[in-house]
């Protein structure tokens, strides 16, 4: 059995051929399940096998790649799913910088790409290139609107930031610090530090000494957790903000007692089954969150698998419509694909309900976020 | 270098396949075959830098992130034409690369790679939080190349300038390292002792090649941002600095072919193990990296020198020798009148911490004798020649050599005044031939740079210092093995080969340090027969030897050395009959 | 900057320091001795802490495989050594010591919970499956090619940072861990608090390298190491084996690294990738010291170590680019004071 994939793999790799059945409908996958953004993409890379392999009666072959959170390398596996594998659509990157990089490559070839990274540069201006482009995350945007409304709200007046010193880091402060200036917040700090750092105590004396009544930490996974504990430890009293790249099991493990009552806004899967039953997300998103713990253990869940999921999910309402306009490996059918995508109306995914238009490529709205508060040792829903 | 047909052979093939390549290869073939070409260009520079000229740097791809940055800057914001922001880029690159290479260089053994770990570091984290660089998220929207109207935007027509600039770097690159400033940065990679002793300014020779192997990278970035149309910080990291490093490792990091097929072969590898590890495995883990870093440990079990070089032991064996071309001969220095004082050396003194190595030293040496500094081991004779040479510096007293004052002087630029010397542990370049071994004390005699040497028209020089060097082969009855490897020979006749060095130097003094050890007799005796030819011809000769009877039937006078000391000066047979000097030499019998 | 912050972070950088210290020890060690220049060696910090919390976790630790894979390797090879030179008696013990000892340790896990075990049982057991490892890379990678040139050992170590990165990643997974500190004791130096553990950190680095010293200055094992360090043909000459000292001094380096690892583990979190930022500065702490000297390596560890608390406090953006630059003069003075004529 596994020999026999090996001589398959030899003789493709030897005729430089990846074996492409052209009636099946390809679906190219580049994500970051080593590097960097790993916590990121080896959900993602989990929750592929666990969508449908038929759509409209077709076959779907999903080719997933790992681009180790590089942008060289996810070009060069956006440009190999093109031109070998002969993908009717690209789904990825994981992470904002590696999306951007494929923006051009997909559009040049005419294929439409789901992103799974948050920037909204990724759909937006709306232009000839990004007419090929769609995504599922929510905007940094919408996120950092709901801190801000919530920080507000609770009579919050300084604030301080600190962020990754990288690409999701320094999108959060862009957003985060346009949204706060013109909701009259005074942010009294702005630092940096680095996923794997072993210390922060530099930034979080020189948060502390600005006393502000809030602070947001901008990162994603575990290592968001350093500050955090870091400023519970110096004696820090006021409310944390935590954003939605920290929506996972791991994080609550790691940041322990020292993370009651962070806040921070998330897409609705998180809290799927605490919605109520009126939310129209509950059951789609449920429905993933069953899924994915079936085959992955119990609390293995976190929201960016969702994120392809809900690529998935998009696929499968405007598969049907291309098929209807022409065969799956034709130009035709990209752009009939593409077509779809674009005409998607009130499609329920695990992170909201989406509505696209020719200007937004996401379609996101209010429903796909709510506010989260850590209590208990766990993600709770607050109204 | 190797002969020209035998080495046009890869030529050749290389043409070939890059004329041919994108007409019948698959789309995604020709993709791969870019990046490798990108690759290969930076890993040229690493031949070039760490391969020859043994400096390690981890840095690489920080001048590859200037390339691109500079591009993308420029075109985007200020709507730059590329083809301008190519020459800005290598501005800008050299301003860095001189600047860094001032400071780094100048440090020794494990503090340069260490420096270029540092400031690849933070040119990498400048990069990312720089905000008019874009950031970490990066720069989009990176216009296309206009090549006269046609705009390069599918790989194949990228591929054909990728590789275009590829080949005229190859070829400047195997011009650079077979010319006269080649062979001085060849002659690096041995330390710089032999290298300044022959004449050679290596601090240039380094931040030279420092500075030509940051603009193979920043045309390297170029190109590839114009390629990808995107820039952000992670293609510039530390990480593929050392993947740079890997590759002319792999591929054979002394060789000019290495680079080309360590670009491919890595690049290719990680393809293969996409497409088949997931096959085989499954697609729960990820394991390229894994099987990828055994596989490396494992080839470099096998070939540490790289694959290049066992792919040439496949490749037939030459037998066409190049030709000492026939060049007019040298001008060579005016004769210095017969006994005039050429080197007079007064209060010489060394010292080593406390220890007194010299120990105010006066001789001098006259034109047209063989003079002998003879004394037991650890007298410091070899020492005295570091001091006198300008290897080392002395603590204090005077040189003058012919009527100028030198003590201060470095090395390279006594040798300019016509000093020359040899080494007692030979200093040759073991992989190269004799006749370039010797061809390197020519180094001095030539004029033309590395701009002359990589467009190739330095050639009428080149052939006039090889001549030299095969003239001064044969002075010193080398004939016969001009050309083969130096590390060939018997150590006795790499002593010769060495004083055929220091002759091509055209001195008019000679330091020789033990030229007779482990030489036979007969050998001796030509030896001796040269130096007396060459004694006749008005050349002054300064001689450090333990061979008594050798010393005795060649010296015209003799000094004594012991603890650092001068013990007795005179002719060879007053010295011999000196009470001082026997009681040295028999360890003080009484 | 009030004193009190002055004085945390001076504290900070020292706890960091002490930590970049013990690698940067290591590094020394390693390089002096195999002329191999240790990137791997922040691994083992990284190993060290994830297998205590996988211990923790009541889970299996990946390390285990990984030890017993490599321990049949080993044993592989040396049993084929055996047999061609006929020395058929040494193979039981070969098997034993490579195959049976992690055969051993997989058999009583799987016994015990690990997660019931007091903490001084889950050290030890860690620093047993993550040290041996020392000693088993060098006898895979490193020993075949002992004589190759220093760039050439470089790039295999590369290459064994790699695999070990991916096989981190598939054992513990990207999302890191903590564990509890050893000690809840805590300090009240003016209104500031002192954490006992980050006391524990700086006291135990010191201990660990006052027993180095002392290992080096008094033992016969030390003196051989040093001897290899000075002159590898004449320690040869005088009996000491270049592979016996190349195992010790990976073993020594393991020790230190996975023991690190457990230090730093309840006062930060450790990641699959944590080791290679944390090595890069010891290493540049190492350097400092020429790759040579055990007290300027400490001394430039600890340099690093305040340099980057301080810049993080000063400009956090900039931390890496300061810290970076900063060492370029450093390494320039050190490289001018360290003079070394070629030899003649």
């Amino acid at each position: 059995m596994k020999i026999k994939a090996v001589i398959a793999a030899l003789f493709a790799a030897a005729t430089g051929s990846a074996s492409v059945a052209y009636a099946d409908i390809n679906v190219g996958v580049t994500l970051s399940a080593t590097g960097p953004a790993a916590s990121l993409g080896i959900p993602e890379k989990n929750t592929f096998p666990l969508m449908p392999t038929t759509i409209g009666g077709q076959k779907i072959n999903y080719i997933v790649l790992d681009d180790a959170s590089d942008t060289t390398t996810a070009v060069k596996n956006t440009k190999k799913l093109i031109a070998e594998n002969k993908v009717d659509v690209i789904i990825g990157s994981t992470i904002t910088p590696n999306s951007l990089a494929m923006v051009d490559v997909a559009a040049e070839a005419e294929t439409p790409m789901i992103a799974m990274a948050a920037s909204a540069r990724i759909v937006d201006p709306m232009d000839a290139k990004r007419h090929w482009v769609f995504k599922t995350p929510q905007n940094d945007a919408q996120m950092a609107i709901a801190i801000v409304e919530h920080m507000t709200s609770n009579n919050v007046k300084t604030v301080a930031y600190i962020g990754f010193s990288d690409a999701y880091g320094e999108g959060w402060w862009n957003e985060f610090q346009k949204i706060a200036e013109a909701r009259k917040l005074n942010i009294v700090a702005n630092e940096r530090f680095n996923r794997a750092d072993t210390s922060v105590t530099g930034q979080v004396l020189k948060i502390l000494s600005a006393k502000p009544d809030a602070v947001l930490v901008g990162g994603a996974g575990t290592p968001a957790a350093l500050p955090q504990k870091s400023l519970k430890e110096k004696g820090y009293k006021g409310i944390m903000y935590q954003t939605h790249g920290v929506a996972n099991a791991d994080f609550l493990r790691v940041c322990g007692k020292d993370c009651e009552g962070t806040v921070l806004p998330a897409g609705p899967v998180l809290v799927a089954a605490q919605l109520p039953d009126s939310n129209p997300v509950k059951k789609a998103a449920l429905e993933y969150v069953t899924k994915y713990e079936t085959a992955n253990g119990k609390g293995s869940v976190s929201t960016f698998g969702a994120h392809a999921w809900d690529a998935g999910k998009l696929l499968a309402n405007a598969v049907p419509e291309a098929l209807k306009k022409a065969q799956p490996g034709s130009k035709e059918f990209r752009k009939a694909l593409r077509d779809a995508l674009e005409g998607t109306k009130n499609l329920t995914g695990a992170h909201g309900v989406f509505n696209m238009s020719p200007q937004d490529h996401l379609g996101f709205d209010q429903r796909a976020r709510v506010m989260v508060k850590i209590e208990g040792g766990n993600w709770k829903y607050v109204q | 270098m190797k002969s020209s047909a035998f080495s046009l052979l890869p030529l050749l093939a290389f043409v070939a396949a890059f004329a041919g390549g994108p007409l019948v290869l698959p789309e995604f073939y020709v993709t791969l075959l870019n990046y490798i070409g990108l690759y290969a260009i930076v890993a040229l520079g690493l031949v070039l830098l760490t391969g020859v000229g043994g400096l390690t740097s981890f840095g690489q791809a920080a001048f590859v992130g200037l390339g691109a940055y500079t591009t993308a800057y420029l075109t985007t914001v200020h709507g730059v034409s590329p083809w301008l922001t190519l020459p800005a880029g290598f501005l800008v690159t050299a301003a860095v690369a001189l600047s860094l290479g001032f400071i780094t260089l100048r440090l020794s053994g494990h503090f340069l790679p260490l420096g270029t770990i540092a400031w690849g570091i933070s040119l990498y984290y400048l990069f990312g939080n720089v905000s008019f660089l874009g950031g970490h998220t990066g720069i989009t929207s990176i216009p296309a190349l206009d090549f006269f109207g046609i705009e390069l935007k599918s790989g194949r027509e990228f591929y054909y300038l990728i590789w275009a600039a590829l080949l005229v770097i190859v070829l400047a690159t195997r011009n650079l390292l077979d010319s006269r400033e080649g062979r001085a940065i060849r002659a690096l990679k041995g330390g710089t002792l032999m290298a300044e002793a022959m004449g050679v300014d290596t601090p240039r020779s380094k931040i030279v090649i420092f500075t030509v192997a940051a603009l193979y990278a920043c045309l390297s970035g170029w190109l590839y941002a114009h390629l990808q149309r995107f820039v952000n910080p992670t293609p510039f990291s530390l990480t593929q600095g050392i993947e740079y490093l890997f590759m002319v490792v792999i591929g054979g990091v002394a060789h000019v072919w290495g680079a080309i097929l360590g670009a491919g072969l890595i690049t290719i590898l990680k393809q293969w193990l996409q497409d088949w590890l997931p096959q085989v495995l499954g697609q729960s883990g990820n394991f390229e990296i894994v099987v990828f870093g055994l596989l490396m440990i494992f080839v470099l079990h096998r070939a540490r020198d790289g694959l290049w070089p066992i792919i040439l032991r496949m490749l037939p064996e030459h037998t066409d020798r190049p030709r000492v071309p026939e060049a007019e001969a040298l001008p060579r220095r005016p004769v210095p009148a017969a006994n005039a004082v050429l080197l007079d050396v007064k209060d010489a003194t060394k010292r080593f911490g406390g220890l007194v190595a010299n120990n105010k030293m006066n001789f001098n040496v006259r034109a047209g004798e063989v003079m002998a500094l003879i004394g037991p081991n650890g007298a410091g004779k070899s020492t005295l020649f570091n001091g006198i040479s300008g290897v080392d510096s002395l603590t204090s007293g005077e040189v003058t050599f012919c009527g100028e004052r030198i003590e201060a002087l470095a090395a390279r630029h006594i040798a300019r005044r016509g000093m020359s010397r040899t080494f007692q542990h030979v200093r040759l370049l073991p992989t190269m031939s004799v006749l370039e071994n010797v061809a390197i004390g020519a180094h001095l005699r030539g004029r033309k740079n590395f701009i002359h040497a990589a467009l190739r028209i330095e050639r009428d020089e080149e052939a006039r210092l090889l001549h030299e060097a095969a003239l001064q082969i044969e002075h010193c009855g080398l004939r016969e093995h001009m050309y083969d490897i130096a590390s060939s020979l018997p150590l006795g006749k790499q002593r010769i080969v060495e004083i055929a060095r220091a002759l091509a130097t055209d001195p008019c003094l000679l330091l020789l340090d033990e030229p007779a050890a482990g030489l036979r007799y007969r050998e001796k005796r030509a030896l001796a027969d040269l130096l007396r030819r060459l004694r006749g011809e008005g050349m002054g000769i300064l001689l450090v030897e333990h061979d008594m009877d050798f010393v005795m039937g060649l010296a015209d006078r003799v000094v004594v050395m012991e603890f650092g000391e001068k013990l007795a000066e005179g002719l060879p047979a007053e010295v011999q009959s000196n009470p001082a000097v026997l009681d040295a030499y028999l360890g003080g019998v009484e | 900057m009030d004193l009190q912050i002055a004085l945390l972070l001076g504290q900070d950088g020292v706890t960091n320091g002490a930590v970049y210290a013990l690698l940067a020890l290591a590094l020394v060690l390693v390089f002096a001795v195999t002329r191999v220049i240790f990137i791997p060696q922040g691994e083992f910090v990284a190993f060290g802490a994830l297998t205590l919390a996988s211990l923790q976790a009541g889970k299996l630790p990946g390390t285990l495989w990984l030890l017993l894979g490599m321990g049949i390797a080993v044993a592989l090879i040396e049993i084929a050594i055996s047999v061609r030179d006929r020395h058929l008696q040494r193979i039981p013990s070969i098997a034993l010591l490579n195959v049976g000892v992690p055969l051993v340790l997989a058999g009583a896990l799987f016994v015990v919970s690990p997660a019931t075990l007091p903490l001084p049982v889950q050290v030890v057991l860690s620093l047993m499956m993550v040290v041996p490892l020392g000693p088993m890379i060098y006898r895979l990678a490193f020993q075949p090619i002992a004589e190759a040139s220093v760039l050439v050992l470089l790039i295999v170590s590369v290459a064994v940072h790699v695999t070990l990165i991916g096989l981190g990643l598939f054992f513990f997974g990207a999302e890191g861990s903590r564990t509890p500190a050893f000690t809840d004791m805590s300090f009240e130096i003016g209104d500031a608090l002192l954490q006992g553990q980050t006391v524990l950190v700086v006291v135990a680095s010191v201990v660990l390298i006052g027993a180095l010293f002392f290992f080096f200055e008094r033992t016969i094992y030390g003196k051989a190491l040093r001897a290899t360090a000075m002159n590898r043909t004449g320690a040869r000459l005088m009996g000491i084996s270049a592979t016996v000292a190349g195992k010790l001094s990976f073993t020594l380096a393991a020790l230190i690294g996975a023991f690190s690892g457990v230090l730093i583990s309840p006062i930060t979190t450790v990641y699959y990738d944590s080791g290679f930022l944390i090595g890069l500065k010891g290493f540049v702490g190492a350097i400092i010291g020429g790759l040579a000297s055990y007290p300027v390596a400490a001394a430039g560890a600890i340099l690093v170590g305040l340099l980057e608390s301080y810049s993080s406090f000063w400009a956090s953006a900039f931390k890496e680019v300061i810290v970076f630059t900063l060492i370029i003069p450093v390494l320039l003075w050190r490289s001018l004071n360290t003079r070394h004529v070629e030899e003649e």
